[in-house]
């Protein structure tokens, strides 16, 4: 008896789990491509590496601006600024590989970060940010993870101070609804509910642009950025 | 530091303002922003209040207690222009945290928490190996170098949040310390960070939490509380040749007398932020020859390289040309026009010269010096020796038992020090210890004799009257 019950309920669990499911998918939202281009020259700087050579290597091209082969624009932000969705965070870690953050541009939700070094070595995480408490901890290299919160949406710096070359951004959106571009300038912001939203592409050296896009349900919708200095 | 006091609570912020415009407006400017009228000639730079950072704090919140603000303002930041206010009543300056506040208040919201420190673990030479062990572990060489002489190969790039340069703490000289010398205080640094620098928080960043004990026993072992600087240098008369190498146990046995620098800012260039501001000096002297042996620290050995604006690290022992019986001596910034000085400079690079200088423009090398010695640069820190005759034609006679004025320079040619861009001292003196003669061993032993005589004779006298005999 109680195996058939057990039975029915899971029937039960997922035909309902089904159903919400799909009737998430025939609301839901639509998707947004984004496109961002340069068409500037990329910014790269050229250091000298005076330590740690080992794992920093001798020298470093500190990429500030990544411009691929069709004027796409690596590691910019888009997110949409007015919508609202789920608010539950997925795990994120940053790591530091090679005197590099990793990713350069993070983007999260609000909540808790894993700040991994890879390099076992001494590095220093040291935030800018002003809605968020600042950190600065030492990251010795028996400290594989520091465990830290972010928890209200800024876009925080991040540097580190032995390796003053390192620095990253972590975009901290309030909701889901975010992407940041690959090397071809693409990404793609999925499960947008359906309407009139505005658009924002952001990237740490260039200015950052707005634009209104509609979304529909079900359907993908493309839009394109030129990003200027 | 400072016990809470009764006006703790009661801070005016009100009374504050009409003394913070008076006594702290200078540098640290009327809107609190860090930009008074003083502000850019001082290195570090004044407190930006309106940030609300506060390098120094006992608390595991962002913010400083009050207390904290009271004792920073109270016994000032050492290694700073920030003075000690204690001059001032204890009402007044709790009047001027009250004030200090109200420049960032969203930053004071939230109630401080006291930081936890784990169980305090005394300096036992255990401690001080783990410290050491743990010192290398979590890196602190990356800044502040090998031997904590504030030359590790990330000090150029530091900066502080405002993006200005800052220079790593010297861990050899804790008297410099912003948040005060004792192991507490480096304990409570370490487990807290310096707010607004490159200096992170190692509270979570040890192996086992009293590791911070150790490293901060083991950092307060590096150097001493106080410099105890002097102002009289003693050679001692020695009997053999003196050594040029300035690391033999010659020069390591004989202690040195600490000598304070300061920038120089009669002429220009000047220099507010000088770089080396204290020479340990040891001096030794036989029938022919003197020698100086000089330690300083330097976070960079430097050549001249005008493009980029460096040049060479040096330093010069001054001496009065003439010795007057009087209180006279010719003027203490390298002479002047109406009476020179006598140098006896190291140059990197170039070795040890003498000149004579009347003026800090105008200095003339010696035609065939003699003098001699020898540099040695290691881990941030210079040791050098330089020698010279005793006895000279064009140089004031040194004779033992004789007070001769003595002045010091330094440059750090890294930092951009080069001609009147210096630091240096006024005149203290130098004393050649009179050579120890062997009657030493002959006249206190009789005199003991002589007394102990002396004693029986009149034990003997008493015993001998008695009273209504």
């Amino acid at each position: 008896m109680r195996k058939v019950l057990g039975v029915i309920a899971a029937v039960a669990l997922t035909v309902t789990a089904a159903a919400f499911v799909e009737r998430a998918r025939a609301q839901g939202g639509g998707t947004i491509e984004v496109e961002v281009r340069y068409q500037g020259a990329p910014v790269v700087e050229d250091i000298k590496v005076n330590k740690d050579v080992e794992v920093c290597g001798k020298e470093k091209k500190i990429e500030k601006i990544v411009v691929g082969p069709n004027k796409g624009l690596l590691h910019a932000l888009a997110w949409v600024t007015d919508a609202k969705g789920p608010t539950t965070s997925k795990p994120v870690s940053l790591d530091q590989k090679g005197c590099e953050f990793h990713p350069r541009v993070l983007a999260m939700m609000p909540g808790e970060i894993d700040i991994l070094n890879s390099d076992g070595i001494l590095h220093n995480i040291h935030t800018f940010s002003t809605a968020n408490p600042t950190i600065n901890k030492a990251q010795p290299k028996f400290k594989k993870v520091l465990k830290e919160k972010l928890e209200k949406p800024e876009i925080v710096r991040v540097q580190c101070d032995v390796h003053s070359w390192m620095q990253g951004w972590i975009a901290v959106v309030p909701n889901p609804f975010f992407g940041v571009t690959d090397d071809r300038g693409a990404t793609k912001v999925e499960n947008v509910p359906p309407g009139k939203h505005t658009l924002e592409v952001w990237h740490p050296l260039l200015a950052k642009q707005t634009k209104e896009v509609e979304v529909k349900p079900g359907q993908t919708v493309k839009v394109a950025f030129e990003l200027k200095k | 530091m400072v016990a809470p006091g009764a006006h703790a609570a009661t801070g005016d912020a009100n009374a504050g303002k009409i003394l913070y415009d008076r006594r702290c407006a200078p540098c640290h400017g009327i809107k609190g922003d860090g930009n008074g009228p003083a502000a850019e000639l001082l290195d570090p730079r004044p407190r930006d209040f309106t940030s609300g950072i506060f390098k120094i704090r006992t608390t595991s919140t962002k913010a400083p207690s009050d207390q904290d603000l009271f004792n920073v303002i109270t016994t000032g930041m050492p290694g700073t222009y920030m003075p000690a206010w204690g001059e001032l009543s204890e009402r007044d300056r709790w009047n001027l945290v009250g004030y200090v506040k109200t420049f960032a208040p969203d930053r004071f919201k939230e109630a401080s928490k006291p930081q936890e420190l784990p169980k305090e673990v005394g300096p036992s030479p255990e401690s001080l190996k783990r410290g050491k062990e743990m010192f290398e572990a979590i890196e602190c060489n990356k800044c502040h170098g090998t031997e904590g002489r504030a030359d590790g190969p990330s000090r150029p790039e530091l900066k502080d949040d405002w993006g200005h340069p800052i220079k790593p703490a010297n861990l050899t000289q804790r008297w410099n310390f912003r948040g005060g010398p004792a192991r507490q205080d480096i304990a409570m640094r370490l487990a807290t960070g310096v707010n607004g620098t490159p200096m992170p928080s190692f509270i979570d960043s040890v192996e086992k939490p009293e590791d911070i004990w150790h490293v901060a026993n083991y950092v307060a072992s590096l150097g001493p509380a106080s410099p105890n600087y002097a102002t009289l240098v003693t050679a001692e008369a020695a009997a053999g040749a003196l050594p040029d190498d300035p690391d033999v146990v010659f020069w390591k046995t004989m202690p040195p007398e600490n000598i304070a620098l300061v920038g120089q800012v009669t002429i220009d260039p000047r220099n507010f932020d000088p770089s080396i501001d204290m020479v340990a000096v040891r001096a030794a002297y036989n029938d022919k020859e003197i020698a100086f042996h000089l330690t300083w620290d330097d976070a960079t050995q430097s050549l001249p390289d005008p493009a980029k604006q460096v040049f060479a690290d040096a330093v010069s022992v001054q001496l009065p040309l003439t010795i007057a019986a009087g209180p006279e001596r010719p003027y203490f910034l390298m002479g002047n026009d109406a009476e020179g000085v006598y140098l006896l400079r190291w140059e990197n690079g170039r070795g040890v010269t003498e000149a004579t200088a009347n003026g800090p423009t105008k200095v003339t090398p010696t035609p065939g010096s003699e003098a001699t010695g020898r540099a040695v640069f290691r881990n941030g820190q210079y040791r050098l020796v330089m020698k010279r005759a005793l006895v000279r034609k064009d140089a004031p006679p040194l004779t033992p038992g004789v007070f001769v004025p003595i002045a010091f320079q330094a440059w750090d040619g890294g930092a951009g020090e080069t001609g009147p861009k210096m630091s240096l001292t006024s005149w203290y003196y130098l004393r050649l210890e009179e050579p120890q003669s062997n009657r030493r061993f002959v006249v206190p032993p009789l005199v003991a004799l002589l007394t102990g005589v002396a004693m029986v004779l009149i034990v003997r006298t008493a015993r001998r009257w008695t009273p209504n005999a």
